[in-house]
């Protein structure tokens, strides 16, 4: 059993909690994840990190209230309380070298997490590090000592109603700082939708962009190929092979399809749990 | 003294209904009582156990005869006959509830019968399967446990990689002789193949973790979560054990590179059966894991695992239809499988390989298109027909497609390690079963690519042995 030790509102949506497991902690590389079963009954979920400490054998998690897993969590599981598992980490790490510019795009929470997960490795490789965090608006924003911009050497926070920061979203920023000239590969997360775009404005101007493919995984080890991608054209496993990939040679129509596969049964289970907790 | 009289038919064991177990996950197969499992026991010939083919047959050499015979000589005290029964299987094999029940006894301890010359062979996997069952309905077991659990000072220290059936296996026979165990298991629960791909119907879930309670009481360490090659590397594995033995299976399922392949509703079996029985989503939304099925259901394949989707999309209310490239008599599932699944209704085509998957408007699968083949006279190096395509097309109506068309090695450790390998990914291993690093073994799929549990068993037990002598030499020559 791995025991919760800290959980906190990150804002009306997404919600910050710390995990006992040292076994994930002491091996955690920036790019990799890992897969979370909150009880018996419960699904594996993969999960980003936001840090991994190997002093205290803990890791970090942002985690949006979505589906029934995600609700049942926050409502169910408080500090000292335990998860049934946690498995990892998995996936394969990025290569943290220097780079140069390195630039992290986020504008959603598995992308916020890694941001300065990623980031703060970059710079300890010695590169100059921007980092571009994206919220929809105020109330959908990060309380400031979770954002990445400790780790940052410029960081720049937007929201898409202006409303807290610069107005717009990250592409918008980040094709500013390209036509500048400092940009030499970007790394991103966050909404499917906005990783598609920014692949294809990197591609316009030749810049590597790793970035994270979320797809529906069950085991996370390879074993299922429910996470399969389009890569290259080729069959990829996002929790094997990725699930940081190059930008430029993933299928994104492809992609975005196959993530909303169990929107139906999704729906149901989120019914089910707000019935059962009277909420509906 | 009169000779006695050969018995030619088989006692047989009684099925749930097929009305009834179409519509539930629950057991098909029920197994004989005392009356009659002593009544198909007394059948055996008792070869001498040098000369008996059966434990020939046995890829973990049951003392068949034996067993049977223990059973036998207490008629009049049942508990008695079985636990005898039991001590004689457990020196051999520690989980005779699984391969009673998932083994091709057909294919292997039944195969050279000698009562099969005359007659049917010996049913010895539903006579295994009685013994394990009787026992542990009894608390049986749980008694003759205690003469197996082995003093563990100072032998050695053993990590096993997966908990499936040939690190089961090795991790209990290590046991048995004193080591102390620790297994690393990827999943949240140990078990492997026995636990994510078959299910319910041919190896309930309960009398699996009745199994598994062994490892405890035998004082073997279970670290799930634990993905070695990412969480833990083999290296530093050999570091803190004085062996390592890797069965960590074919987890990698194979797809067929055809169009369509990314097309929603298209699962390889390992991820249905894994949603279905580990993760019981046909119990969603119970069980947070959902299965999405439709109603019409082609499954790819002709092997065992192709049977368990079938037969399991089939319990979840969906017509389903078997599509094979070869013929009938080239299936490879079991006899007994092929058989369940004709009478719950699954449906075969032969002859047909896939060669696009046709989706509709939001890229949800709605037919899949074949090529009709035609067998050769000239057979390939397995014995079975070869067969060419014919130019004509034929395309089925499905809105789930099941892929179950073979495994392979999941990359993930062999990456991490450097093992010596073949370019499929199974592990290269010598005639011990030790692979290209020292100390560390390998058994099981890991190393056959696709084979059967006992097989992986057999394995895990000669890795048990040859471990053991490795940390006796090494400790010797220390």
């Amino acid at each position: 059993m791995y025991r919760i030790t800290a959980k906190e509102e990150l804002d009306v949506r997404d919600f910050f909690m710390e995990v006992e497991a040292p076994h994930v902690a002491r091996a955690w590389k920036p790019g990799q994840f890992v897969v979370l079963l909150i009880h018996k009954k419960g699904e594996r979920i993969p999960m980003s990190i936001y840090y991994a400490d190997r002093e205290t054998g803990r890791i970090g998690m942002f985690i949006r209230r979505h589906g029934k897993t995600s609700f049942d969590l926050w409502d169910n599981f408080d500090v000292g309380d335990s998860l049934y598992a946690v498995a990892g980490p998995l996936g394969t790490p990025i290569e943290v070298k220097y780079y140069g510019n390195v630039v992290f795009v986020s504008d959603a929470v598995c992308g916020q997490a890694e941001n300065y997960a990623t980031l703060k490795a970059m710079k300890e490789a010695g590169n100059y590090t921007i980092s571009i965090q994206t919220f929809e608006d105020r109330a959908h924003s990060y309380p400031e000592k979770f954002l990445a911009k400790p780790v940052a050497d410029e960081y720049y926070l937007t929201t898409e109603d202006g409303s807290r920061g610069i107005k717009g979203h990250y592409l918008d920023v980040l094709k500013e700082l390209i036509e500048k000239d400092k940009v030499d590969i970007v790394f991103g997360g966050g909404k499917l939708g906005s990783l598609k775009k920014l692949a294809e404005l990197t591609r316009e101007y030749g810049i590597p962009t790793i970035v994270t493919v979320r797809q529906i995984m069950v085991d996370g080890t390879g074993m299922c190929g429910s996470c399969r991608i389009l890569y290259d054209g080729e069959i990829k496993f996002a929790c094997r092979d990725g699930p940081m990939f190059d930008a430029h040679k993933v299928d994104w129509d492809d992609v975005i399809r196959r993530d909303s596969r169990f929107v139906r049964e999704q729906e149901i289970a989120k019914k089910h749990y707000l019935e059962s907790r009277g909420v509906v | 003294m009169a000779k006695p009289k050969l018995i030619k038919e088989r006692v047989p064991t009684p099925e749930r209904p097929v009305e009834e177990r179409v519509k539930s996950f629950v057991e098909v197969n029920l197994g004989y009582d005392f009356a009659s499992a002593l009544k198909e026991a007394e059948r055996c010939i008792q070869c001498p156990p040098e000369y008996a083919p059966c434990i020939k047959g046995c890829p973990v050499h049951i003392n068949i005869p034996g067993f049977l015979k223990a059973l036998r000589e207490n008629a009049d005290n049942p508990d008695e006959a079985v636990k005898n029964a039991l001590r004689v299987i457990w020196n051999d094999n520690t989980l005779p509830a699984v391969t009673g029940r998932v083994c091709p006894q057909e294919d292997q301890c039944e195969a050279p019968c000698v009562m099969g010359k005359v007659g049917d062979p010996i049913n010895i996997g539903k006579l295994e399967r009685f013994v394990a069952d009787y026992a542990r309905e009894r608390g049986i077991d749980q008694e003759l446990l205690k003469e197996f659990i082995a003093e563990t000072d100072g032998k050695g220290r053993v990590a096993v990689v997966g908990a499936g059936p040939a690190g089961l296996t090795c991790a209990l026979e290590l046991a048995k002789m004193g080591y102390k165990v620790t297994i690393f298991e990827a999943l949240h629960e140990a078990g492997g193949v026995l636990m994510y791909g078959i299910p319910e119907f041919r190896l309930p879930k309960d009398i699996l973790k009745t199994e598994l309670e062994k490892l405890e009481k035998l004082g073997v360490e279970v670290k799930t979560n634990y993905i070695v090659g990412k969480t833990v590397t083999v290296e530093e594995l050999l570091q803190e054990y004085d062996a390592v033995f890797i069965g960590t299976g074919a987890g990698t399922p194979k797809l067929l590179n055809i169009p369509g392949i990314l097309l929603d509703r298209i699962y390889s079996a390992n991820e249905f059966l894994t949603r279905v029985n580990l993760m019981k989503a046909y119990l969603f939304p119970e069980y947070d894991t959902p299965i999405a099925v439709g109603k019409k259901v082609i499954v790819i394949g002709a092997g065992n695992t192709a049977m368990d989707a079938a037969r399991s999309a089939l319990r979840l209310g969906a017509e389903v239809t078997i599509a094979y490239r070869r013929g009938r008599e080239d299936m490879t599932a079991r006899v007994e499988e092929i058989g369940h699944a004709e009478e719950e209704g699954v449906k075969f085509e032969f002859f047909l390989t896939p060669v696009e998957f046709i989706g509709d408007e939001n890229g949800k699968v709605k037919a899949v298109k074949f090529e009709k083949m035609r067998p050769l006279e000239e057979r390939d190096r397995r014995g079975k027909r070869k067969i060419v395509g014919t130019g004509e097309y034929v395309t089925i109506e499905a809105d789930t497609v099941i892929i179950a068309i073979g495994l392979e090695p999941n990359k993930i450790l062999v990456e991490a390690s450097g093992f010596k390998a073949n370019p499929d990914g199974t592990l290269i291993v010598d005639e011990n079963l030790m692979t290209s690093i020292p100390g560390v073994f390998a058994g099981g799929d890991a190393i056959r690519g696709e084979a059967t549990v006992i097989l992986a068993m057999g394995d895990g037990k000669k890795a048990a042995k040859a471990i053991d002598e490795y940390i006796k030499d090494k400790k010797a020559n220390a």
